[in-house]
């Protein structure tokens, strides 16, 4: 762990918000006030996917048209055929199936070598810098959670899915809160009422055991009015293949977690902000099939959330962005799979954006130490997105931070 | 608050069983009541006999797997096979130590120390390094705490997790000596940036092999030019650097602050007369010692959240389970998992969290599975020869607790008849849960 993600889980650990704590919430919570004070129709929501372990964006993005490409990877390179093509000689993985339909009705963004000025090489830090939206070391919290900090107070302004709260979601004053997954599963059968008599409030509780009795009474009283919204729709989890591709971090349920998140969405919640992972990226060794199932997960787990979106007038207020700590070595190493690399795309999906490509393909020609160059710093896009979704000023934000996306984002 | 009669000499005996150990096997909190407090003080603080605490240990299957073959051959899949059954194995072979030890504090110390020098196998990703640190916890678990600080500083896995091999004259990384000071030795807030610049020069020159841990020094890529540390200006070596920062007395204070924060309260501050007393010669027996021997081992109002792991070992030696015995014991594995604590794996530097991080309503449903799947192993012949009227007060002195509300009371009586209700029930109560 490097200097600025040992700050950020200094600070984490200090606003006790590490897994429960005062910032964990509940979906009664969540829901309630999704009926009681439900985000105001047309609110702007961001949803945020990070791909933990760096994702290889040369074959997530696919120069298929480029000689390079396929002489500079000889064994992990997808032939033209097989790549689903967009326009300027790319192409998406075929995997990306669902993607290429958004594409082609124009709402994915596909902004293209996109990194920071001397890219770290580490996960951690360079998943820091990601996160903290800086890299110099200045500020010690995340970009996401100092949007938090120049709104009104509302816990459920920004929520994680999973049960530990990302370094972006960290403020310098406040945070975003966590939604552990899998909580409202009702215990069934006699447990119900074995439960609810165990977890009847006692005066002679301490205040801790009262939190234990009183989180396992929530697993039983999601009100009859809060379980439609919980249970509806209620499509068969997806069946997905799960994946060893290293261990940096990220959660490995996103199908679970953005169903929750397009039901809360969709019943109203008061939440601007929802942030979501999926692990297992790093693939050293291997990487095919392991890039190709992981990026399956994906495509499979956002298409069916904007299907469900799109059941609601919510739908067309959400912009989901996706991105990765770093992309992966153009060369493949010895073990069929990438080292550690530089920039990536990053794509930003949503009825509300103009589609298209957003910045320059990184040439094969002229690699920066092996890897690609830079073409477009990270930071452009957040400030669109807090500029352009969460209507805030941005360079304070972003510590000074002038620069923008150069084109139009959204559409008029 | 509603009060319960007090009982100060069980509150201590169940605090000690369940705090400083990892829960009582049958028989032992009924045997500790009968011969009293002083005595069962005395039996925890029994100067562990390391020879004999190694003697009983298994010897778990890790060895140097050596680097990795080249991609794509048989001799690859069967290396990523052997890593991950090595890593498995070790996990397991902990929680059998844990649940079977008869050294249940020197245990207990090594499982506090992991938290406190947490490295995390995610990184280090070889089971021997993670094996020799776990060795090394355990060796000085209740030794000396500056010894310890020299060794693991020389600790392979700890110097992978820190990437002190990234630490060098020329590009120096902060990562280690930051952390040595911040969360292992000194705290945070008692040292400068500056120092922590001076520390890393110090520190650099070390290499590590990744897959035995193997530590040697490079000369080379050693800055030994005079540095300036807490006030100090001198050419420091490292261990030199170490004794200097296990002396001051800021390290009392720290470590007794970490010793409350784990085993009295989470949320209270250290009590002024703890600020370092006991740890004079840095012997961690005798800073133990203090606590124990303390009125706060009796103290209402120190209630504390049991990690999962601890939930889990609890039960274990209370109905005699040994987790690598189960019929799958990945299977155990997954739902510590679930619970977010798997030994080996701290989910950062800093440990794993405490206190009502481990009460939200998604670790009350996992606990709540976690314990049907461990109640499936345990024999329930015996609680079945318990009268039914006795049943419920069996199973308190069998797992320790201290008391249990009306509240739980009654919803044990409903399912008196019923043993494996009865238990699935006791464990997921609040009383047992966070012990009070």
């Amino acid at each position: 762990m490097d200097t600025l993600s040992r700050r950020l889980f200094l600070k984490l650990t200090a606003t006790a918000s590490v897994v429960g704590g005062a910032q964990v919430l509940s979906l009664d919570e969540i829901a309630s006030a999704a009926i009681t004070r439900p985000l105001p129709e047309n609110t702007p929501i961001l949803v945020v996917l990070t791909l933990y372990g760096g994702n290889d964006g040369l074959n997530t993005v696919i120069p298929y048209k480029d000689g390079l490409y396929y002489s500079l990877r000889p064994d992990i390179s997808y032939p033209q055929e097989k790549v689903l093509p967009l326009s300027d000689g790319l192409g998406l993985n075929p995997s990306l199936v669902g993607i290429k339909s958004l594409w082609d009705k124009k709402k994915v963004a596909i902004f293209r070598g996109v990194g920071y000025p001397n890219p770290s090489q580490s996960h951690f830090s360079s998943m820091a810098i990601w996160q903290s939206g800086q890299n110099n070391y200045q500020l010690r919290s995340g970009w996401l959670g100092r949007w938090v900090d120049t709104q009104k107070f509302d816990p459920l302004l920004a929520i994680n899915l999973g049960s530990v709260l990302p370094p972006l979601l960290v403020g310098e004053k406040r945070s975003g809160s966590v939604l552990p997954l899998g909580g409202y599963i009702k215990p069934v059968g006699s447990l119900v009422r074995d439960c609810s008599r165990l977890s009847l409030a006692s005066p002679t509780d301490s205040p801790l055991a009262a939190q234990a009795a009183s989180s396992l009474r929530d697993l039983l009283t999601v009100s009859a009015e809060l379980s439609p919204i919980l249970s509806s729709p209620t499509p068969a989890p997806l069946e997905l293949p799960t994946i060893n591709g290293g261990n940096a971090g990220g959660d490995n349920q996103l199908s679970q977690q953005l169903d929750l998140v397009s039901k809360l969405i969709n019943a109203g919640a008061p939440t601007r902000v929802w942030t979501t992972s999926l692990g297992g990226f790093d693939t050293h060794a291997n990487e095919a099939d392991a890039q190709a199932a992981l990026l399956s997960n994906v495509d499979k787990s956002i298409t069916r959330f904007f299907s469900q979106l799109s059941q609601s007038t919510r739908g067309k207020d959400v912009t989901l962005l996706i991105y990765s700590e770093f992309g992966r070595r153009v060369v493949a190493n010895a073990s069929a799979g990438t080292d550690h690399g530089t920039s990536g795309p990053v794509f930003v999906i949503g009825d509300n954006i103009k589609g298209g490509f957003y910045g320059d393909q990184p040439s094969l020609k002229s690699l920066v130490k092996d890897n690609l160059a830079v073409t477009t710093d990270f930071r452009d896009i957040y400030a669109s997105l807090i500029e352009g979704i969460l209507k805030t000023p941005a360079t304070a934000i972003l510590g000074g931070w002038k620069g923008r996306v150069k084109s139009l984002l959204y559409k008029q | 608050m509603a009060t319960l009669a007090v009982d100060k000499e069980r509150l201590a005996i169940s605090r000690l069983y369940a705090r400083f150990g990892f829960g009582p096997r049958p028989g032992e909190f009924a045997e500790s009541l009968s011969r009293g407090l002083q005595s069962t003080q005395q039996s925890f603080l029994v100067k562990p006999d390391l020879a004999l605490i190694q003697s009983q240990l298994k010897v778990p299957d890790v060895e140097d797997i050596g680097p990795r073959p080249p991609a794509g051959s048989t001799a690859s899949n069967e290396y990523s096979t052997r890593l991950r059954n090595q890593n498995r194995e070790l996990a397991l072979w902990w929680l059998d130590q844990m649940a079977t030890t008869d050294f249940m504090l020197n245990e207990k110390m090594a499982w506090f120390w992991h938290g406190h020098w947490a490295t995390s196998i995610d990184k280090v990703k070889f089971a021997l390094p993670m094996y020799d640190q776990n060795q090394r916890l355990r060796t000085h678990a209740l030794g000396n705490f500056a010894t310890m600080s020299q060794e693991m500083f020389l600790d392979g896995a700890l110097q992978i997790w820190l990437d002190g091999q990234d630490n060098t004259a020329k590009a120096p990384n902060e990562n280690l000596a930051r952390e040595f000071m911040e969360l292992f030795t000194l705290g945070v807030g008692r040292y400068t940036e500056e120092d922590v610049k001076a520390l890393s020069r110090i520190f650099t020159g070390y290499v590590v092999a990744r897959t035995s841990g193997a530590l040697t020094f490079a000369p080379r890529r050693h800055d030994s030019s005079p540095v300036t540390l807490l006030g100090s200006t001198r050419s420091f070596r490292a261990a030199e650097a170490v004794e200097y920062l296990v002396d001051r007395q800021d390290c009392a204070k720290f470590i007794s602050e970490r010793i409350w924060y784990r085993f009295f309260s989470e949320s209270k501050p250290l009590p002024q007369s703890f600020a370092g007393q006991g740890f004079e010669d840095r012997n961690i027996d005798e800073l133990v010692s203090t606590f124990i021997n303390s009125p706060y081992l009796s103290e209402a109002d120190l209630p504390m959240v049991k990690s999962p792991v601890e939930w889990c070992i609890a039960i274990c030696r209370a109905f005699g389970l040994v987790p690598s015995q189960f019929s799958n014991p990945q299977t155990l594995l997954n739902h510590l998992s679930k619970m977010a604590q798997v030994p080996f794996l701290p989910p950062s530097v800093g440990g794993w969290p405490a206190g009502g991080a481990w009460l939200t309503s998604a670790s009350a449903q996992f606990r709540l599975n976690f314990s049907q799947y461990l109640i499936k192993s345990i024999d329930l012949a015996q609680l079945r020869e318990v009268p039914r009227a006795d049943r419920i007060n069996y199973l308190k002195d069998l797992l320790g607790i201290y008391q249990l509300s009306p509240r739980t009371e009654d919803a044990l009586r409903a399912v008196v008849d019923e043993p494996a209700r009865l238990i699935l029930l006791l464990v997921n109560s609040p009383e047992y849960v966070v012990g009070a």
